[in-house]
């Protein structure tokens, strides 16, 4: 039985918008952001649970929320049982040796001026502290370098000798330095061509089968999540809208907007009959979410319930969640 | 039969940058009919970029036509002075849309002088002397807006860019591009800094327009999946060559070229979960040290010594299915299996 290695209970990250001075003098009203809007979801050990949905939709900030990058507003995050949330920065520091990222900009995430080498030493000598040793860790980041299939010189090298592909490898043995028990990957592969994301994917389950990794995969392509993901949710301005097995959810796309999101990814197996639901117009700001369902001003569906009552995630049986009238039975 | 709207041929294109010289275009022949789809698929620094700057004639100075011409409607497009370029061919004829709509748009002026702008120019190249006055136009872009489905355009006309959303941008940008002469619409990863379901919008969008107006389109992007939803015919480039060609369907359902064959094995969503996916060995190698032989041969598991020696030339291996590979009369119908 797989243990449960992050429950995320109810999370809310909320940003506000008009704190300023400027805002209280011209008497603009405070304005709340719901980036993340009651999330509650478990994640379980050596497993791959994907984050799909479009941009605004808040599923970077509630990554970033899991690591308290941003400071979530309320809720819970057990990381082992033990809430990230309250914890002081000593026991954070603990975690985040344990927990860590792979960014989105392969090279925005290397500082320029560091080699390879001190760039992937970093967090090992943070590790050792007074203790560390330069023999010691050397050799370290040369083990580091080849478990990413790169060469070991590399380590001499500056970021900017090295092709897209290269530098999310080299971001990638830098978040698996110290042995941690999960990672979050944000758009892992995006900017990479077809054949380097290969390489990175192969690469990252490589991993993942060796160390025992926990992945927390963010990203907006639907063919890479239903390959890499055990689990999944579709996250829509900022709330869950679906989420159970990724073979479950892209079989019976329970919600409207899983529906259509899933039939405009574009497939290069057009035998396939496959129709695409095109979504009328765009997200709505988060700052003004409509009423009721959020979906509801894009939803081919919509009815008049969808206008007054909000959709509560319900279980449609086999730990499978949906937040949609159509498939509530009163 | 008829000529086709663009044919181009033996197109040899060279960057000269600081004694380096760097083939990105190398013999590209291929032609596009009235109403036609073509997609362009490829790798960074393949040169599908370049191909639809070098129609246009839009390149950086560094760039150096070799060989070859562009054939647009019988004219030879590189014979033309920059002038007709300009007053006749860019524009009017055939236009591009970019993959940045943020920074193809002035973010200081309105939609609606950025609109007017281009069809008071559009209108006076067309009839020289024409003093229209602002609001015709201007009316003009709303009808414009409207086409291409911006909700309320009489009042979206007087925005500023950064009120407009990605997506929306890009609708105005397709409205800018569709003037009424338009044949030929060259696409730049139009769709690429799109959300999946505004992508698909907007490709809707495009075909949509082309099929309505009877016009071409040379639609670059990598992504494959998008190709196989758009276009009727694909060419798959690698550094700076074709290296196959077809209709979608026997492209897709029967590669014939290996490096074809690979790309469509490296996708996540032609394997099943848990199977590893084919990353072709190697690297895109730079144009200025390019192997010799085929380019592709240190990469290609399938290389044999003749490989090595001589450079594959695109051959019509089926009707209407062009591929470069030296093994293909030997291979036969055989599939390559890379894994």
């Amino acid at each position: 039985m797989a243990v449960d290695l992050i429950q995320i209970q109810n999370l809310k990250t909320y940003f506000f918008q008009g704190k300023g001075v400027l805002s209280k003098w011209f008497g603009q009203g405070l304005k709340v952001v719901h980036a993340v809007d009651d999330v509650s979801l478990t994640i379980k050990k050596g497993s791959t649970f994907g984050l799909v949905g479009e941009s605004g939709c808040g599923k970077s900030t509630l990554g970033l929320s899991v690591f308290r990058l941003v400071e979530p507003t309320e809720g819970k995050i057990l990381f082992h049982g033990n809430d990230v949330v309250k914890m002081n920065s000593a026991e954070l520091r603990t975690f985040r040796q344990n927990a860590q990222l792979i960014f989105q900009d392969q090279f925005g995430c290397l500082n320029p001026r560091m080699t390879v080498g001190q760039i992937i030493a970093e967090p090992l000598m943070l590790r050792d502290g007074k203790q560390a040793r330069q023999e010691d860790i050397a050799d370290e980041v040369a083990e580091l370098l080849s478990a990413v299939n790169l060469d070991p010189d590399a380590a001499v090298k500056f970021p900017n000798e090295f092709s897209g592909g290269q530098a999310r490898r080299i971001g990638v043995s830098r978040a698996i330095a110290l042995k941690p028990e999960f990672i979050m990957a944000d758009e892992p592969t995006s900017g990479l061509d077809i054949s380097t994301a290969a390489t990175v994917l192969n690469l990252m389950q490589d991993l993942q089968d060796q160390m025992d990794i926990t992945y927390l995969w963010v990203s907006h392509n639907l063919n890479q999540v239903k390959y890499m993901a055990d689990d999944m949710a579709v996250m829509y301005l900022g709330k869950v809208v679906e989420m159970g097995q990724t073979k479950e959810v892209f079989h019976q796309r329970a919600h409207p907007y899983t529906r259509a999101l899933i039939s405009a990814v574009p497939q290069v197996d057009t035998d396939q009959q496959k129709e695409t639901i095109f979504l009328e117009g765009e997200i709505p700001s988060p700052i003004n979410p409509p009423s009721g369902c959020y979906f509801r001003t894009r939803c081919p569906h919509v009815f008049e319930r969808c206008k007054q009552e909000e959709p509560p995630l319900t279980d449609l049986g086999g730990d499978h969640f949906c937040a949609c009238h159509l498939h509530s039975h009163h | 039969m008829s000529e086709p709207l663009l044919e181009v041929s033996n197109l040899t294109l060279d960057y000269n940058l600081g004694g380096r010289k760097m083939r990105a275009l190398d013999r590209i022949n291929f032609t596009l009919e009235k109403g036609e789809v073509l997609g362009v698929a490829g790798e960074s620094g393949c040169g599908k970029s370049t191909l639809g700057l070098a129609i246009l004639r839009l390149l950086p100075r560094v760039a150096e036509i070799r060989r070859g011409a562009v054939f647009f409607k019988g004219t030879d497009l590189l014979k033309l002075s920059e002038e007709q370029m300009e007053l006749e061919i860019r524009g009017q004829e055939i236009t591009m849309i970019f993959q940045n709509p943020q920074n193809a748009l002035n973010p200081v002026f309105k939609i609606e002088t950025q609109m007017t702008d281009i069809l008071r120019v559009q209108d006076r190249n067309q009839n020289p002397g024409s003093r229209k006055r602002h609001q015709h136009y201007r009316k003009q872009a709303i009808e414009r807006l409207k086409l291409t489905g911006i909700a309320d355009p009489e009042a979206r006309v007087s925005n500023y860019p950064f009120e407009f959303s990605g997506g929306m941008k890009q609708r105005v940008m397709i409205g800018m591009a569709l003037s009424s002469g338009t044949s030929l619409l060259l696409a730049d990863e139009a769709t690429t800094a799109l959300d999946v379901t505004i992508e698909a919008q907007i490709n809707k969008l495009i075909i949509d327009l082309a099929a309505e107006y009877g016009i071409s389109v040379l639609y670059v992007t990598h992504n494959l999946g998008v190709l196989a939803e758009m276009a009727d015919k694909i060419m798959i480039m690698y550094a700076g060559r074709i290296f196959e060609m077809g209709e979608k369907e026997m492209l897709f359902g029967s590669p014939r070229h290996p490096y074809s064959a690979a790309l469509l094995e490296s996708l996540p969503s032609r394997q099943k979960k848990g199977r590893r996916l084919l990353s072709i060995p190697g690297f895109v190698p730079p144009l200025d040290r390019l192997p010799k032989g085929c380019s592709f041969h240190p990469r290609c598991v399938f290389a044999e010594d003749i490989c090595r020696k001589q450079v594959p030339p695109l051959t019509e291996v089926a009707s209407g299915h062009w591929s470069a590979c030296l093994l293909d009369q030997k291979r036969g119908r055989q599939k390559w299996q890379w894994t």
